[in-house]
């Protein structure tokens, strides 16, 4: 018996179809001596580069054990599955405790948008919050901005400066 | 030398904020001599940012179509 961590990316078409999915892996996994021990919907998210031509996918992390001569059987019978975009399969030694990072991030992402459509006090609070740090952002990349033009309006000093701190960090 | 990174205990490919302190805006991945942390924790850092590539996490470089 070991354990494994299986990462599946599912065609971002399907997502809605990801309950049927997931009963049907399980499915061949329980078939091939593997046992399903958390299973987690990460939920769609944006591809770094595209993959099959597709721009997001619909990640599912299983925390998986079982035989190891039996992993390629399961593989084989994925690897023609047309609804996957790529998967991975990795030992662990232990199974991670508690939700992924990936999974709390999906769920804050989610909660965001849930806020914007409330109407409560709270999310009102939270939204100005946020607010008030996008513009906080936006005046400190003004300034940032104001200083890039000074530079570039006395190109010969700031020339001379880059030279002094590199003479300094020598 | 002092590291200005906060690596926790336990990370994984998993922590893509934390992985994404460590690649360049090209994508390319930061030598230990300029992120300064240890060892070990670098070649986990490594390892960890190859696999987040491979399940387009982050990406391998910034010439993506």
């Amino acid at each position: 018996m070991k354990k494994y961590e299986a990462v599946i990316i599912l065609n971002p078409n399907l997502s809605s179809k990801v309950g049927e999915f997931t009963k049907k892996f399980e499915k061949t996994l329980s078939e091939s001596s593997f046992s399903v021990k958390k299973c987690e919907d990460i939920g769609r998210r944006q591809l770094s580069y595209s993959i099959n031509n597709h721009n997001k996918g619909h990640y599912l992390i299983f925390n998986i054990e079982g035989d190891p001569t039996k992993l390629i059987d399961v593989e084989n019978k994925i690897k023609y599955d047309e609804s996957i975009i790529r998967h991975l399969f990795m030992s662990v030694k232990e199974h991670s405790e508690g939700d992924s990072q990936l999974f709390l991030d999906s769920k804050n992402n989610k909660h965001e948008i849930e806020d914007d459509n409330e109407t409560t006090s709270k999310s009102k609070d939270s939204q100005t919050k946020q607010d008030d740090e996008e513009k906080s952002n936006k005046d400190s990349q003004k300034s940032e901005d104001n200083e890039s033009s000074n530079e570039d309006q006395k190109k010969d000093p700031s020339i001379d400066n880059i030279d002094d701190k590199e003479k300094d960090d020598e | 030398m002092m590291s200005k990174y906060d690596l926790p205990k336990n990370f994984d490919y998993k922590d893509v904020n934390l992985l994404k302190q460590f690649i360049t805006e090209t994508g390319k991945i930061i030598p230990a001599r300029v992120t300064g942390i240890s060892a070990s924790n670098q070649r986990k850092i490594t390892r960890y940012i190859k696999i987040a590539r491979y399940l387009a996490l982050i990406p391998y470089t910034d010439m993506h179509k």
